[in-house]
């Protein structure tokens, strides 16, 4: 799993390429964590390079989204395969965010575009 | 905050893996932090190794023993930090005696899945056929428990407002039919929940969604040659875990979080949902069986056996699980307050519930521990129990199962009872009128009340309702048993032909029927169940014993809904009825008096004659008055309701019970009129010109509704008498 960071118009944007499931899920949390309270308030999280996404991978997003709600910030994913999206309709996950089909709809819709 | 009892004290001789001793509660496998906690009880077991497994990988990529020092009493618990616990599943290997004559089965060589499992992996994909060289085939995993509910909370409706709808979770929406995107899941009921809504029902009753194993005793069938699948699932693997082959995201190990996410919904369309739950047997079988957990960890703990050391019967599924053993009996509350609180369940269903009420020797007990213990547990303080109140050793407890106030019972009395009456049988009027009444004969003493009685005509065991009134016999060959399995006592009639039929004749009297059958549940006090598929008049060819038929047999087929509108119609309008009338839903049962000064007793009976019933047993003629200002014990005030029942083959008139001067009578259904003119929306009954006397059409049901006179007409009635 690669993680890549970069900001666009002062949005955050992380793009995961790989699998996240149990064996890079840490490694994600280390990286994603940190963001999450640096004043990110919109973040988007890139994953059209993200073939897998496990149990423990679906958590960790939704934790992170559930963080920065506290902080009044929101997590918008960018990029789902039609697979990740129907797994997150079905096991309830899909509730928590706002998803796009890409990075520029996800900027377009909080304004950074 | 730091815990110094997480702290690694030991590493596995493989040296990959820090371990510690674990906490023996709970038990299972829970997620720690930076390890997992197993913890397993055996009494007998000499020592226990750990397994650990990639995901569907066929052998352990290491076995970890429980060291002596982490074994408390008889339960062996230790925590492994390291795991990718994503991908993991793990077992145990139990040493410890073999004596077939003391009832030990000991293998170290078998790998045993842990009792508590909360998610089994083995068979992700329903029907996906397992590699059966693998030696472990039922495979404990680690589940997730931190489901996001929403605020979500048990439904809590009273047991007297339910409409109860059984179901079997991939024979819902498996027929191509269904239109769903993930046919035979969880997720395609959710996608039904508009179509349960426009039925009007508030509660599903979901056949067993356990673990179980559809391969279990599979077989062609000598008739169809299609494959024969333990299909219901009245087999339990594991107690803790949903059925992964339920979820269209059990490949991913998902099944929990899927399920979890069907009753969220359901709960926020105001739908119930009740678990049928197997506690009276596991799918190891008998001696000849395979070792899956139970045998291997603690035969003797769990299994009703013979002074000789076999397995009592008492399932006809080969054990008998040893319910009232005190070990025993704890795992089943943890299992049951583990789905309350975990997955939100309303209640459950007891199947083959008199095994629950035997001692560890078989015999039945006066006050049986275990369903004292569920009667009065607090975190199923508030959840339906309902008991299948027989067993297949011949204990049958239909009104006498012990009850303490809280269990209720699936009343065999009540479909056997009203299908003798609607098949015309004579001397039928006295179970009738018990019987319309929440059988105050079964259930009035102790004051368990009307609801104690879950009433229903058909269920997943036995004819459908179009089956019932298509089939004076069982036609169960594709079951490849030569017709020999399947009840025999169905009290059906096939109203003139066996089986499907071209007479017109014959098929409107079958649609009458199946009317007049919903009608009299509908008008039942108690707690009524449908079985999923009637409203539409879904047929399994006479089948009355469907439990291997994974095919068009038993999946429901959703293009009836179109060709059986009618049915439909009415199923939905009378479900509406009830729920708008709550005289037809006391908790309580009738005390035969008026006690709110309003004329009319709670409850009145008539017939041809009004006031003046013929209870003879050569009448089928029998109609009630239930008296609105009675409702629900006089608390509500509701509009009254006649119900006549003619099951005579001849039209009879019905002389109606006068009404107060300000009062008449109004049409809210007659099962004999045309499609259209049978019944009416609730709130839009019409009115009858004849409030002396209706017609009632040779077997049929009419069911009127007092109301108030428009104001006109009473205040012109009331001057002319002046």
């Amino acid at each position: 799993m690669e993680i890549k960071t970069s900001t666009q118009n002062g949005a955050t944007i992380i793009e995961l390429s790989g699998s996240l499931d149990g064996n890079t899920v840490n490694e994600a949390q280390e990286k994603i964590l940190p963001l999450l309270s640096a004043n990110n308030f919109s973040l988007v999280l890139d994953l059209k390079s993200c073939g897998y996404i496990s149990s423990a991978g679906l958590r960790l997003l939704l934790m992170a989204a559930k963080q920065l709600s506290t902080q009044g910030g929101v997590l918008l994913l960018s990029g789902l395969s039609a697979e990740i999206k129907d797994v997150m309709e079905m096991t309830g996950f899909d509730n928590f965010f706002k998803t796009f089909d890409n990075v520029a709809q996800a900027l377009k819709a909080i304004g950074k575009e | 905050m730091f815990r110094v009892d997480l702290h690694p004290t030991h590493v596995c001789d493989c040296g990959k893996f820090r371990l510690r001793v674990g906490k023996p509660l709970p038990f299972g496998a829970s997620i720690v932090p930076g390890g997992v906690n197993f913890s397993v009880y055996s009494s007998f077991a000499t020592s226990c190794k750990l397994a650990l497994f990639n995901k569907h990988e066929p052998k352990p990529f290491c076995v970890i023993p429980f060291k002596d020092e982490f074994r408390i009493g008889n339960v062996f618990t230790m925590v492994v930090f390291d795991l990718d616990y994503d991908n993991l599943e793990y077992g145990f290997y139990m040493d410890g005696p073999f004596n077939e004559r003391e009832g030990q089965r000991f293998d170290k060589t078998k790998i045993l899945m842990d009792p508590y499992a909360k998610a089994i992996g083995g068979r992700d994909v329903w029907g996906q056929a397992p590699d059966w060289d693998n030696i472990y085939q039922h495979r404990a995993r680690i589940c997730f428990d931190d489901f996001d509910w929403e605020n979500d909370h048990p439904q809590e409706t009273p047991v007297e407002d339910l409409i109860i709808y059984e179901t079997h979770v991939r024979g819902f929406t498996k027929h191509p039919s269904s239109g769903v995107k993930h046919p035979g899941t969880f997720s395609g009921i959710r996608e039904k929940i508009e179509y349960l809504k426009e039925l009007g029902v508030n509660c599903v009753e979901l056949m067993p969604i356990h673990e179980f194993d559809e391969f279990e005793n599979s077989r062609p069938s000598p008739t169809t040659g299609k494959m024969l699948m333990n299909y219901w699932g009245y087999s339990n693997v594991g107690f803790f875990a949903p059925k992964a082959g339920y979820a269209a995201t059990g490949k991913f190990g998902m099944q929990a979080d899927e399920c979890k996410t069907l009753i969220r919904e359901l709960h926020k369309n105001g739908i119930e949902v009740i678990l049928d739950v197997v506690f009276n047997h596991t799918a190891e079988g008998d001696q000849r069986g395979p070792y899956i957990s139970y045998r291997g960890i603690d035969n003797k703990t769990y299994y009703l056996l013979t002074p000789d050391g076999y397995y009592y019967n008492f399932s006809g599924c080969g054990n008998t699980l040893n319910c009232n053993n005190p070990i025993v009996r704890n795992m089943i509350l943890d299992c049951l307050r583990y789905w309350v609180a975990d997955y939100h369940i309303d209640g459950f269903r007891f199947d083959l519930a008199s095994i629950l009420g035997r001692d560890m020797n078989g015999a039945p007990m006066h006050s049986p521990p275990l369903l004292e213990t569920l009667a009065f547990d607090p975190i199923l303080g508030k959840c339906k129990l309902i008991a299948e109140a027989w067993d297949a050793g011949g204990l049958y407890q239909v009104g006498c199962f012990p009850a303490w106030g809280r269990w209720a019972e699936w009343n065999g009395k009540y479909r056997d009872d009203l299908r003798k009456f609607l098949k015309g049988e004579p001397g039928m009027l006295g179970a009738m009128a018990q019987r319309l009444q929440g059988s105050p004969d079964l259930y009035a003493r102790e004051g368990r009340g009307a609801t104690a009685s879950v009433n229903f005509i058909t269920a997943h065991d036995g004819f459908t309702l179009k089956d019932m009134v298509s089939y004076n016999g069982k036609h169960n060959e594709a079951n490849g048993e030569n017709n020999s399995d399947g009840g025999n006592d169905n009290y059906s009639w096939n109203c003139g032909w066996e089986g499907e039929s071209t007479d017109p004749e014959v098929n409107r009297l079958r649609v009458k029927q199946m009317k007049n059958a919903v009608a009299m549940l509908l008008v039942s006090q108690g707690t009524p169940m449908i079985l999923s598929g009637d409203e539409m008049a879904n047929t399994q060819w006479g089948n009355n014993n469907a439990y291997c038929q994974d095919n068009e047999i038993s999946w429901l087929d959703w293009s009836l809904l179109e060709k059986n509108r009618e049915l439909f119609n009415f199923f939905r309008k009378m479900i509406a009825f009830r729920r708008k009338h709550a005289v037809l839903r006391s908790r309580g049962h009738f005390q035969n008096r008026d006690y709110m000064g309003s004329g009319f007793a709670d409850i009145t009976w008539h017939g041809q004659k009004a006031w003046n019933a013929d209870w003879s047993d050569e009448s089928l003629c029998l109609a009630f008055v239930l008296c609105g200002r009675h409702a629900k014990g006089g608390t509500v005030d509701d509009n009254s309701v006649y119900v006549a029942m003619n099951m005579d083959w001849l039209m009879h008139g019905f002389q109606l019970p006068k009404l107060p001067d300000y009062m008449e009578w109004c049409v809210f259904a007659n099962t004999d009129a045309a499609a259209g003119q049978d019944i009416w929306e609730p709130g839009q009954e019409v009115n009858l010109d004849n409030q002396e006397e209706f017609l009632v059409g040779a077997r049929s049901v009419v069911i009127l509704m007092g109301r108030d006179k428009p104001k006109n007409e009473v205040k012109s009635k009331k001057k002319s008498l002046k």
